[in-house]
């Protein structure tokens, strides 16, 4: 009974709970809130919601104000970040998996592994395209008859034969199935998203269109060709020369999809009659053939080739030489040697390599040549861009260069998380610490060039999106060119100008002595007045030396430049006490192009350069002199130290002499040489060093370098090491045995942390065209070409040029022009009467390419209309 | 080998010579053993740097990786954009020059075969050709000596709890001959016809990618935490998926090896008398089974120890693990022949050793053996 009571009390409390919890049944339910709307201008809409009942509501809007937005100040200076971690590892795979769980951010590893791609992409990781190699198909143009050994005929000693390979091969399978689409198929040496490409695109499509894949085609100009060197074809439709199957011997490279590639040429000669030997081999086994062999030795008929294109180049022009030309540098190989070029050819190729023309039109039609003879001698033929990508966490933003990806130049001003600023991000590679560290000579290694760029800063940063040079710690900079010369220039930080003689001061410095260790001026140097081809003079920031300090507190001075200049000669000098055998050819190839520099203000710091050495434009070509000795920024009481150390014999900058004297390489950060340079520190205090004291005394003061040494052994007591940068991020702790580093915010870095934020992603145009489906043979017919990003307009100022292509209903190439502006985001593409008068009736294609100014991937889109009679 | 195991009887009957002629005979064994095993080295490590080498073959590689490196170097190299083709040229062939004279090409292979030779034999081990160790020195002492901790640490690890707990269920088993447990033990045996890698790759998905328990690979977080005991902390949970992926592989074949070892003796007539006798099982394992299997089992032991040196490539590669395997691995593809005579030959003169001191050990241990022994 006391049970059944107690029962029924509980569920009477429970009811009423229930019903407590129940909202009012009849009230409507008033609401007024005020809702925001961010954007770029920020509303405040006052909202009034009346719920009735369950679900219904009302909303009334009171009132929308527009309320002024203050955009928030960025009031972090430096690196976004508060660490970064850098560590190892060698899989892609493992890497893909770490990001997935969270336990990294970012894997600064190019790869073109298409599962792990797939992988990521799935997983919903961000991931960045870059440029990595490019791949060829490499002929043994010897013969037709091998005469060193095997007699056998070689049938790509025949130029229409190389030229139907062309035909033979799919580009585009290769592409998109062997290489799961991380590649673009490729018809030149130019890289399709580099500069020199998008600058001579319509070309490039022209021709590109003349050798699509078409097995067939290649057959019958093939089988032509092969009963002309006297082969037959035997019962089971195999070649054959002299009683013997034609071999065609493949080198296929193992280590990456050039196998597969190697595999599908070779299927591809056997589709049409060849018996094929594929010899599979590595990059050393197969080098000893195709580089050091004999090429009249018939060891080999094709090569699955593969170059590195991973640094945004913006004159590409001598690669025609470099490969197809027997003046290449490769000319040391038989290979190479063997190219028989004929002379109009060779002249094409040598005006582009040494850069003998005096306009850009002019280089254009060289280069339109060179394209034109590439395909038609097929030395090589090209295959694919190959693309690699880096897989990162989508918390991370970063600016990525079209080639380097994530490690591009501005990565130390870029790098950040997307949802705070701050925190300790873990970036991993594939590898760290391949090579000791030093300024001077030490590694150049991807792995190690990455965490040491963060430590660093620069007169100038890579634009990475079209390999131009944007101001970081420079001003301005003036540049006055000999007239005639072709340079050209894009950004308004740089001023051009031409002179008819630029004259070289008879003070200015113009080579070292290095027993006195003073400069030899230009009037010391030239026997005569001498002249230069371009003067740049270079205007760094005003307050730069009160700003900039080095990360153990120094502030940067003149000196430091003055160090780097005294540098960059005296190691090659024979009579130098610190010569290096393996920099006199480096140091004598500077000299023969610089004729004089000029310290022309100590602060604001401002120099002049006169050089005979030039590039095509002018932002490339002025000279910073910023104190980075090419292995990374070095402070000049930073590398005082080490040169103590090379002077005594201890230690050796470069790998060749540290080999020669069978002693360490200077490492500042790590390993045997730490205990040698503290001891070379100490030296350096107890005498109160000034190195080329003749030179640099009057840069640097006795106060001063005790104050540098002083800050350096503070420097080295608390982190242990002696790299010591400028960059937005210091170098805090090394573990060279567990590949780890740890690079911290240096705070006192003066630029503000957004400086770069605008480099966040490449405005690669979109690009459409509209136009009349059906044009009548010999009527005017006009197109609207459309070029957004993003959807919004493509502003006229970052455009190039607006081309387009007119193909005939048989493919064939039928005329080409500029498309005209009628307003930003708008072209007008106008065929004339005349052009299509020229047409006969059937489907035509109008293909556009636009070329940005900003970006160096060009945008290709086409318009197919059908003429009429 | 000279030794031989004497019956215990003969042993007894064998009457005791003089001690002046027991030396001698004993200076004699060594000095015989010591050159023999010497031999055995410098034949093994100038068979090391002949393969290394590929008989000479590798300098023609070497010859074109350098012309081919260097050129690509200069020409991709930014600084050298504004020189001609030809000064181009000329600093691409002294490079080349530079760097084939550094590398010791242009003297015979055959000398410096023998230079080889000689400076591994004097434990000279010089510098590397073109590896440099974790902390930048090229000598090929530091390369070895900076690995060596790691790899000790894990293998050492690993090696011995696998060897030792083998050794423990494998006496248990053999003593339980037929149970469930011996019969499930080795059923698992085919198991270790998997390698280590293999369960490791498994491992780290179960653990580190799905789990999220256990990191995926490394010997410390990154960055390494600053304290020795958050150190020695963060290197066990790393070394725990690469042990147990070692032993997975590993230690059910070991059991049935020394399972069926100890079985034979188990079944000796002198054990089953001291069963019979009464003798308590952990007397009878120690005292009859464990001793006379002794030999054998420091035997095993010895080359355990000498196994640690050298680790294992791919499991450090899966592990990311720093250890020798990988930095051998990267010596034989980088044709780095001081670095790959220099492990090796410190392996071979540690096997010498091992073989030298393991007649004396013999000895020690089983009163039935005799060093120099001429047989009789």
């Amino acid at each position: 009974m006391k049970k059944t009571i107690l029962v029924l009390a509980l569920l009477v409390i429970a009811a009423m709970a229930l019903a407590a919890c129940q909202p009012a049944a009849s009230e409507p339910e008033v609401v007024v809130e005020t809702v925001v709307v961010e954007g770029e201008t920020k509303t405040e809409t006052i909202v009034e919601t009346v719920v009735v009942e369950g679900e219904t509501k009302t909303e009334t809007i009171i009132e929308t104000v527009v309320v002024e937005v203050t955009p928030e100040p960025i009031v972090r200076s430096g690196g976004w970040l508060d660490r970064v971690v850098f560590s190892a590892d060698g899989s892609t795979d493992s890497a893909v998996a770490r990001l997935i769980a969270g336990d990294i951010d970012v894997y600064a590893q190019s790869s073109s592994n298409g599962e792990a791609y797939k992988t990521a992409v799935d997983a919903g990781l961000s991931t960045v395209q870059v440029a990595t190699s490019y791949n060829d198909l490499t002929f043994n143009t010897y013969g037709p008859v091998f005469t060193e050994s095997t007699g056998g005929l070689n049938p790509f000693a025949v130029r229409e034969v190389r030229e139907a390979m062309n035909w033979l091969l799919d580009r585009d399978y290769i592409a998109q199935e062997i290489m799961a689409g991380l590649a673009r198929p490729k018809w030149f040496s130019l890289i399709s998203i580099f500069p020199d490409y998008a600058n001579n695109a319509a070309k490039a499509k022209q021709l590109e269109s003349q050798y699509p894949y078409d097995p067939e085609k290649a057959n019958t100009v093939i089988s032509a060709q092969m009963e002309a060197l006297g082969a037959t074809k035997n019962a089971d439709g195999l070649w054959e020369y002299n009683g013997e199957p034609v071999t065609i011997i493949l080198l296929i490279r193992t280590e990456d999809e050039r196998r597969q590639i190697g595999d599908y040429v070779a299927n591809q000669l056997e589709s049409i009659g060849f018996t094929t030997d594929r010899q599979y081999k590595t990059s050393s086994e197969a080098s000893v053939l195709w580089v050091r062999g004999n090429v009249a030795d018939g060891l080999w008929h094709l090569y699955t080739g593969g170059w590195i294109g991973n640094v945004i180049s913006r004159d590409d022009a001598g690669d025609f030489q470099f490969f197809l030309s027997n003046k290449s540098a490769y000319g040391f190989t038989t290979l190479w040697q063997n190219y028989e070029v004929p002379p109009e050819v060779d002249e094409v190729y040598e005006a582009l390599a040494n850069s003998t023309f005096t306009t850009v039109a002019e280089r254009s039609e060289l280069m339109a040549k060179a394209m034109e003879y590439g395909l038609y001698w097929s030395n090589r033929i090209w295959l694919v861009d190959r693309a690699g990508f880096m897989p990162y966490s989508p918390n991370v933003s970063v600016s990525s260069d079209l080639a380097a990806g994530l490690t591009g130049t501005l990565l130390p001003y870029t790098l950040r998380f997307v949802d705070h600023e701050g925190g300790e991000m873990k970036f991993v590679q594939a590898d760290m610490f391949v090579e000791p560290w030093n300024p001077q000579a030490g590694s150049n290694w991807f792995y190690d060039a990455t965490p040491q760029r963060m430590t660093a800063d620069a007169g100038v940063l890579y634009d990475p999106f079209t390999g131009l040079t944007l101001p970081q710690r420079v001003d301005h900079a003036e540049l006055v060119a000999e007239e005639g010369l072709p340079i050209g220039v894009t950004y308004d930080w740089v001023s051009l100008e031409f002179a008819p003689e630029i004259v070289v001061p008879d003070d200015a410095w113009s080579d070292w002595d290095a027993v006195n260790q003073v400069f030899i001026t230009a009037g010391e140097r030239f026997t005569e007045t001498t002249t230069a081809k371009i003067k740049s003079t270079v205007y760094y920031e005003e307050d730069m030396f009160s700003k900039m300090t080095w990360h153990d507190g120094s502030p940067m001075s003149a000196a430091d430049f003055v160090m780097a200049m005294i540098m960059y000669f005296d190691q090659g000098k024979a009579d130098s006490p610190m010569y290096d055998e393996a920099q006199a050819g480096t140091v004598e190839s500077r000299l023969s192009a610089l004729k004089g520099i000029r310290i022309v203000s100590e602060d604001p710091l401002v120099i002049e350069t006169y050089t005979d050495g030039y590039v095509l434009d002018a932002e490339l070509s002025i000279s910073t002199w910023w104190p980075n000795y090419g292995y990374g920024d070095g402070a000049w009481h930073m590398m005082a130290i080490g040169n103590k150390a090379e002077l005594s014999g201890e230690l050796a900058y470069s790998a060749d002499k540290a080999d020669l004297g069978e002693v360490e390489q200077t490492s500042f950060i790590a390993g045997p040489s730490l205990e040698i340079l503290k001891a070379k520190l100490d030296e350096a205090i107890a005498e109160n060093f000034i190195p080329f004291a003749p030179t640099m005394g009057a840069f640097v003061t006795a106060d001063d370098a005790a104050a540098r040494y002083a800050n350096l052994k503070d420097w080295y007591q608390v982190n242990g090491h002696f790299w010591v940068g400028v960059g937005p991020y210091f170098l805090e702790k090394v573990f060279p045995i567990e590949k780890t580093l740890v690079l911290t915010r240096y705070q006192n870095y003066p630029d503000p942390a957004n400086k770069w934020s605008v480099f966040s992603e490449p405005r690669i145009a979109a690009a459409e065209v509209d136009g009349a489906a059906r044009v009548t043979i010999g009527a005017e017919a006009t197109f609207d070409v459309y070029v957004t990003f993003k959807d919004e307009a493509y502003p006229a100022s970052d455009i190039s040029t607006v081309k387009y292509l007119l193909f005939d209903a048989t493919g064939t190439f039928a005329g080409e022009g500029l498309a005209e502006l009628a307003e930003d985001g708008h072209y007008v593409v106008t065929l004339t009467a005349e052009q299509t008068g020229a047409l006969t009736a059937g489907s035509n294609k109008l293909e556009v390419v636009v070329v940005s100014k900003v970006v160096s991937i060009p945008t290709f889109t086409s318009f197919e209309f059908v003429t009429s009679e | 080998m000279s030794t031989e195991v004497q019956p215990l009887v003969n042993a007894e009957a064998t009457p005791k010579k003089k001690s002046s002629s027991g030396s001698l005979r004993i200076l004699q064994y060594i000095g015989f053993r010591l050159v023999l095993l010497f031999l055995t080295v410098v034949v093994g490590v100038y068979l090391t740097i002949l393969i290394a080498n590929m008989g000479g073959f590798v300098d023609q590689i070497m010859r074109g990786q350098i012309r081919e490196r260097i050129t690509l170097q200069v020409q991709m190299n930014r600084t050298y954009d504004t020189l001609t083709p030809e000064a181009r040229s000329k600093l691409t062939s002294e490079m080349i020059a530079v760097e084939e004279d550094r590398l010791g090409l242009n003297q015979p292979f055959a000398i410096r075969s023998f230079r080889y030779l000689k400076n591994a034999l004097t434990l000279d081990l010089g510098r590397s050709l073109n590896m440099t160790s974790d902390t930048g020195s090229k000598q090929v002492r530091l390369i070895i000596l900076e690995r060596l901790p790691p790899t000790l640490v894990l293998f050492g690890a690993s090696n011995l709890l696998l060897f030792f707990s083998s050794l423990y269920i494998a006496l248990a088993l053999s003593r339980k001959y037929g149970s469930f447990m011996d019969k499930l033990l080795i059923g698992l045996s085919p198991l270790s016809s998997v390698p280590a890698w293999f369960y490791g790759i498994f491992l780290i998905l179960i653990f580190a990618a799905m789990l999220r328990w256990l990191p995926f690979g490394g010997m410390v977080d990154a960055p390494p935490p600053e304290t020795t005991i958050g150190y020695i902390l963060s290197l066990l949970k790393h070394m725990i998926l690469p042990v147990f992926a070692w032993m997975l592989s590993s230690i059910f074949l070991n059991i049935y090896g020394w399972r069926t070892f100890f079985l034979i003796y188990s079944s000796e007539d002198y054990v089953e008398m001291a069963k019979m006798k009464g003798v308590t099982d952990r007397e009878l394992e120690r005292k009859y089974i464990l001793r006379p299997t002794l030999p054998n089992i420091i035997t095993a032991f010895a080359f355990v120890l000498i196994g640690l040196w050298g680790g294992a490539i791919i499991t450090e590669t899966v592990f990311n693990w720093p250890g020798l395997g990988q930095a051998y691995y990267h010596a034989v593809g980088l044709y780095d022949t001081p670095v790959v005579v220099g492990i090796t030959v410190i392996y071979a003169y540690l096997y010498a050793l091992t073989f030298f001191f393991l007649d004396f050990i013999y000895a020690l241990v089983d009163p039935r053996v005799k060093v120099g022994s001429s047989g009789n």
